[in-house]
């Protein structure tokens, strides 16, 4: 824990990007498409809105105690046991979510393009890639997080940008869509997809200059909710609402749409491929969350060994739903409720925390 | 500390191993594959029934037999070592071998009819090269939502394949063996994405056909192709559909007045104008066009305002005694070429009209334009098809001759 | 005393029981002890004045080989002395000339006049011996040392000090091309094995106050000079330090080369990324040291250690620095490529013909299976083993003699890959690929990093066997997960790039005008930053140069003051 502060604004903000972009882009807009039809933009816009309160919030709580984590402050704000309880359900979300995303991202690979092979190794494949780096210090998940960046947002560019030649500004009309009595839950559940902005909490007190954290969020839920609505709005002007409804994945057919002349007539499988790196960057931040949490939690000294541990455990959530239907039914139900978790949980404590007028002291200056 | 995560590390990296053992799960040599580029659907034979073997489903008593209709799927195989690698390096010793292989089979669907296929053939059958579809005009009239299914199931086929209809049988139209290029299915494949370049044809990949086919708005329509004197093919014209059903064709110039309403830029169709004044007559083809299309709702029914914008140029006259040489003659046939657009447009779209097929899309303006009016009286596809038929259409061409060629007069 | 014809044993038994009785309780042991053992113990003995003794112990030391001579004269034909050096390194003419000579005469102004023994040596050191390095020393232990360094050692009866004179002289070639890292525009020289002309050459490149070198003697046996080199007032202290730590707990007994002290000091042992660079070139490392790293040299090694270091040095030469801008960016990235294609091309051909062959275009697609029908093994195989006989052909390539290697290039191995694929062993595809990362992997500069790629182009190939595509990618992200972890004296191996920095990231990969450049690599935590002057601009804009000849300026050009 006595590490120096040395993360920047600028990496912040781009751990925070790739954490947010992750597998849940390829079923993205048939969230959307389901929510409004072609109100989808609108109700990805909304959702990012949602998300970006939760992250204020939790990045405020972060500008308050500028040397704890949420592990730690939430004992100061709102008592030893109840903070316990709650930071115990917050693990345990995340611990799902990790499982989750990697079995998804396993599912897709195995559907899409790994057909015989079995689903365990990819979903091993996948949590290993994340455990290993998890041994890491702060500083090095930041750097890696910063060069994996231009790799995960340049295929979804490239995907969107060569799919306007097929677009049709048609089916992105009207723009609130047709009806709308889904729509709050379209919204919850693409703002689920946020929650991996949850991490800026470990980072706060990391920070060389915690007061501008919430530059970096700002910048984040730009650059990452603009690349959402990029492909929100990309998917229903090529598809158009009615075919994204007949489509799991509506992201990963948009890049099956696109060749790129004679050279490249499948772009599928490299933006399959490529967007290993989305989602190892995902599954990394959120399982360093876990081992960071646990070992607060615990008050252990060092996560180092946690991220072994945890490993058979992501492993077995992983696995647990039978089928890739019943793996999107309990996606979308663990996503919106642990939106009680990500924003309600940290508005609770901050809303205390400024009642109380309790704040934290910073000890160190400029690390 | 240090040494702990070691063992540990070890540890996990032989568990990670272990598996990989018996990996290479999904590895398949290129050269054993049966690369499938090309597939024909046909209305299977009267007697196919019974000659069926039980391979996706078996006779006895208590399984409920299929309900589709038995199809004929034809498969145009790759033969590898055929098509040589680079140029030909000459020195044609004996007859050549035909760089394919096909072979068909029947089923009750599509899935069926490649399972009963791949039971005969010792590689597995490899989709992802997949370039063509053809199915017969007998069973897209009777509908092609079967086929779709499978063909977005699987994750092989390309979005970018073509799907086709063949005039006659289908088998036979992927087996024509045109001299420009070795394998036919290539050829069929460079057809129709050559038309697209040069303007000929709408850009339909499958990807493009499914989403019309979802559109509410919208009819889909494909390539409609025949077998012109045994070794060749054509492309005959658009096949329109209402719904997932096959209910006419068009002629191939009217391909050229679907693009001019479409708006797609290249243009390809030459057409012949009369000279006004004289009975010559100068062809005129089309280079560039532009077109907008504004719908209004009057009296409770859709009005389709369409402004096309075609810019030409002539190509040929077919009388000495004419002169191209003022621009007072031009500015005639241009005025001349533009009703004559008109007249044929209008026609066009009365033909579509009584095929319930909207392949323009003009319901996607109505959706997206007028919601409220949509939402109230329209809804589904159905109910378009009847507005469609019921709306009326109000054609404007302008018609722009810019150059004569390199000819004076 | 019979002392001249002593035996080894005995004048140890007499040395232990005459010189050296404080230690004798110590040595009882049956073992023998090595004169070097004997040495270490015993060097804190002062000489005693005794011309006898000395003479004995020394001769009992380093009696029994066969180039020791022991010389006895008389200095100025009063004083007796004796004179001890090794004979085969030592340079006989020097220490004729200039010791034996000066010696044995009485210098003119001298003669008649009575010089005692206190002042001789006086005498001696400033008026008599003209070799400039000459030194005082009273300890038996160093003069030892002395005479292994190649120096002559002059002991005088009845004087508690003994003289040693630097009479050193090795064979060593001359300066030349370095062979490792050859340049087409750029200096010619290279190291050599001795440290002397290594750090001749840094010295001529930095005529600086700052440059230092600070020595150190690792090697138990070997005793070899290591140099610790760096400017002052640029390279971060705190490196400084580290590097001499690093250095000074390195305890083995022979220290041949550089590439020993490496293993020693880098930060992870079981990386195939290098994390020091070895470099033959004196620029090269002249360079380094102004950003601010540091260099080792030691002697017997024609390399140089440069730490800390960074993953883009591995694909840069000095080339790209002395060459324009355009050029040396575009040679840059060309090396870049490479470095890709060696890496990851027989992997993403592998995935491509076994796991989706979809990614092909369908007309070569076609054709690509039917070069490969016949083959008898799936691609993972073929290519594996063609990687692996690639590896020993190169192997092989390498130890051959000169004269026969020519005959065996690698070109001449493609060509045993062409028959490979006239006898139906492996697809031609299959030997374009191989062949082209065989030579991409040679436009890697640095020799260390692309042999990491080489050992890392199978783990890629071995993932691409089993998971495709996916699999390659999984090996990128391990590796790059690896690379980004690594840390060469503290600083990140992926630095600038991540960490990013964008005054280093104009030196990545294309190289940014000079002129841009005007901060030294700040991951480098240099003491000092500036790289450029105050004004970082290069020549800018020309006043229109009169040429000598011809065109004469006009009369208004002639007025114009010049700005």
């Amino acid at each position: 824990m006595n590490q120096l502060r040395e993360i920047t604004v600028i990496q912040t903000t781009c751990i925070l990007i790739s954490t947010i972009i992750g597998v849940g882009v390829l079923p993205l807009p048939l969230f959307g498409v389901k929510a409004a039809d072609t109100g989808a933009p609108l109700v990805t816009f909304l959702a990012i809105m949602i998300a970006f309160l939760g992250l204020w919030v939790i990045t405020k709580l972060g500008i308050r105690f500028p040397n704890q984590s949420i592990i730690q402050y939430s004992e100061t704000i709102i008592g030893k046991w109840p903070a316990r309880i709650c930071n115990f359900l917050v693990i345990a979300f995340f611990l799902l979510l990790t499982g989750l995303g990697a079995r998804e991202f396993g599912e897709v690979v195995v559907t899409a393009v790994l057909r015989e092979t079995p689903i365990e190794v990819t979903v091993i494949v996948m949590l290993l890639m994340a455990a290993i780096p998890a041994r890491n210090d702060i500083n090095i998940f930041s750097y890696i997080h910063v060069f994996f960046l231009p790799v995960i947002l340049s295929p979804g560019l490239i995907i969107v940008a060569l799919s306007l030649k097929n677009a049709n500004v048609l089916y992105l009309q009207p723009l609130w869509g047709h009806d709308h009595k889904v729509m709050i839950l379209g919204i919850l559940t693409i703002a689920a997809l946020f929650q991996g902005t949850f991490i800026i909490t470990i980072l706060i007190p990391y920070m060389r200059r915690p007061k501008k954290a919430m530059k970096a969020s700002l910048w984040a839920i730009g650059i990452a909710g603009t690349f959402y609505l990029l492909i929100v709005i990309a998917a229903v002007s090529v598809f158009g609402p009615e075919e994204i409804k007949q489509l799991l994945w509506p992201t990963l057919e948009l890049a099956r749409t696109t060749s790129w002349g004679r050279v490249l007539q499948r772009l599928d499988v490299i933006f399959l491929v490529v967007w290993v790196t989305a989602v190892f960057t995902t599954l990394y931040s959120s399982y360093l969350f876990m081992a960071f949490s646990i070992s607060q939690f615990f008050h252990l000294r060092d996560h180092k060994m946690l991220s072994y541990f945890l490993l058979p455990l992501v492993f077995v959530i992983a696995m647990y739903p039978k089928n890739s239907l019943k793996m999107y039914e309990v996606i979308v139900l663990v996503g919106t409720f642990g939106l009680i978790l990500t924003i309600i949980y940290p508005c609770v404590l901050l809303v205390m925390a400024i009642l109380r007028k309790q704040e934290g002291h910073r000890t160190i200056e400029n690390g | 500390m240090g040494n702990h995560g070691n063992i540990i590390r070890l540890l996990c990296v032989i568990v990670l191993l272990v598996p990989l053992l018996t990996g290479c799960w999904d590895s398949v040599d290129i050269e054993d594959r049966a690369v499938v580029l090309a597939i024909a659907i046909d209305k299977a034979e009267k007697n196919a029934k019974e000659n069926e073997a039980e391979i996706s489903h078996l006779k006895q008593k208590g399984f409920r037999k299929p309900q589709e209709k038995m199809i004929r799927v034809t498969a145009q195989i790759a033969v590898p070592g055929r098509i040589p690698l680079g140029p030909d390096t000459g020195g044609g010793t004996g007859e050549e071998k035909p760089p394919v292989w096909v072979l068909s089979a029947v089923g009750h669907t599509l899935d069926d009819a490649l399972l009963n296929l791949q039971q005969e053939v010792a590689d597995p059958i490899f989709l992802g090269h997949l370039r063509v579809i053809i199915i017969s005009k007998d069973l897209a009239k009777k509908g092609v939502k079967r086929f779709n299914d499978y063909f977005r199931r699987n994750p092989e086929i390309r979005r970018s394949a073509w799907l086709a209809i063949s005039n006659g049988n289908a088998a036979k139209l992927i087996n024509v063996a045109p001299k420009l290029e070795r394998v036919p299915a290539l050829y069929i494949a460079a057809m129709l994405e050559n038309g697209v370049k040069l303007g000929k044809f709408p850009n339909d990949f499958i990807g493009l056909f499914w989403r019309t086919l979802s559109s509410k708005g919208q009819d889909a329509y494909l390539p409609f192709l025949k077998v012109k004197e045994e070794e060749n093919i054509q492309i005959k014209g658009l096949a329109n559909f209402s719904n997932a059903k096959m209910v006419g064709m068009t002629e191939p110039l009217e391909i050229g007045l679907y693009m001019g309403v479409m708006g797609e830029r290249k243009g390809g169709y030459g057409v012949f104008v009369d000279v006004p004044g004289t009975k010559a007559k100068v062809l005129v083809e089309a280079v560039h066009r532009k077109s907008r299309v504004k719908t209004v709702i009057r009296n409770g029914k859709p009005h389709v305002q369409i402004k096309i914008r075609y810019e030409g140029q002539i190509n040929e006259k077919d009388h000495e005694k004419v002169e191209i040489n003022k621009s007072a003659v031009i500015k005639r046939i241009e005025k001349k070429a533009a009703t004559d657009t008109e007249k044929s447009v209008k026609g066009l779209i009365r033909k579509t009209q009584q095929m319930q097929s909207d392949i323009f899309g003009f319901g996607e303006y109505v959706r997206a334009k007028h919601p409220t009016y949509w939402n109230e009286n329209v809804k589904t596809k159905e109910n378009w098809h009847k507005l469609y038929k019921e709306g009326t259409y109000e054609v404007k061409v302008v018609f722009h001759i810019r150059r004569v060629g390199m000819k004076a007069e | 005393m019979d002392v001249v014809f002593i035996t080894y044993d005995r004048s140890e038994k007499y040395l232990k029981s005459n010189f050296f009785k404080k230690n004798k309780n110590k040595n009882k042991q049956d073992q023998e002890i090595t004169p070097d053992q004997m040495m270490k113990k015993n060097n804190r003995s002062k000489l005693t004045g005794k011309l006898d003794e000395t003479i004995q112990i020394i001769k009992s030391l380093l009696g029994e080989n066969d180039d020791f001579v022991i010389r006895h004269f008389h200095i100025f034909g009063h004083y007796s002395a004796a004179m001890v050096y090794l004979s085969h390194i030592v340079d006989h003419e020097v220490v004729n000339r200039d010791i034996l000579k000066p010696l044995m005469n009485v210098p003119n102004h001298l003669v008649n006049k009575m010089i005692n023994l206190t002042q001789l040596e006086d005498v001696l050191l400033n008026e008599t011996l003209s070799h400039s390095k000459t030194h005082i020393e009273n300890d038996i232990g160093k003069l030892i040392s002395a005479l292994l360094h190649g120096k002559t050692v002059i002991v005088i009866e009845k004087l508690d000090k003994a003289f040693h004179i630097d009479t050193h002289k090795v064979e060593k070639r001359a300066v030349t091309q370095p062979e490792t890292e050859q340049v087409i525009l750029g200096p010619r020289e290279g190291y050599i094995e001795s440290i002397v002309t290594n750090l001749a050459l840094l010295r001529n490149r930095l005529p600086t106050a700052d440059l230092k070198v600070k020595t150190m003697t690792i090697g138990r046996l070997t005793k070899t000079k290591v140099a610790i080199c760096y400017l002052k007032g640029i390279a971060n202290e705190s490196l400084i330090k580290e590097v001499e730590k690093r250095l000074s707990q390195i305890d083995i007994d022979v220290l041949l080369d550089v590439g020993y002290l490496e293993q020693f000091i880098e930060d992870n042992h079981y990386s195939p990324f290098p994390q020091i660079q070895t470099t033959e070139r004196p620029d090269k490392t002249v360079a380094s040291l102004a950003e601010g790293r540091v260099a080792i040299i030691a002697d017997g090694s024609p390399f140089a250690l440069i730490a800390p270091v960074v993953f883009h040095q591995f694909y840069q030469t000095t080339e790209d620095y002395s060459s324009r801008f355009l050029m040396g960016s575009f040679m840059r990235m060309a090396r870049v490529l490479a470095l890709v294609f060696s890496l990851f091309f027989p992997g993403i051909y592998v995935s491509m013909i076994s796991f989706n062959p979809e990614l092909i275009p369908t007309e070569f697609a076609v054709a690509v299976a039917g070069g490969r029908a016949g083959v008898p093994y799936p691609a993972v195989v073929e290519v594996l083993l063609m990687e692996v006989s690639m590896e020993v052909l190169r192997e092989a390539t390498v130890r051959l003699p000169r004269q026969v290697g020519g005959a065996l290039s690698i070109v001449g191995v493609l060509v045993i890959g062409q028959a490979a694929v006239e006898a139906g062993f492996a697809s031609p595809i299959t030997v374009v690929f191989i062949a082209l990362t065989t030579i991409g992997s040679f436009a890697t500069p640095a020799y260390t990093a692309a042999f990491a790629l080489r050992i890392l182009r199978f783990l890629i190939i071995i993932l691409a066997g089993i998971f495709g595509l996916y699999g390659v990618v999984v090996g990128v992200i391990f590796i790059f997960n690896h690379m980004l972890s690594l840390k060469s004296f503290g600083v990140p191996f992926m630095s600038p790039m991540s960490p990013g920095n964008l005054q280093g990231i104009k030196d990545t990969g294309v190289r940014a005008p000079l002129w841009w450049m005007y901060k030294r690599p700040s991951f480098l935590h240099p003491t000092n930053e500036v790289r450029l002057g105050t004004s970082p601009k290069p020549f800018q804009k020309a006043q229109s140069v009169p040429s000598v000849e011809g065109n004469q300026l006009t009369q208004e050009e002639k007025n114009e003051p010049t700005p």
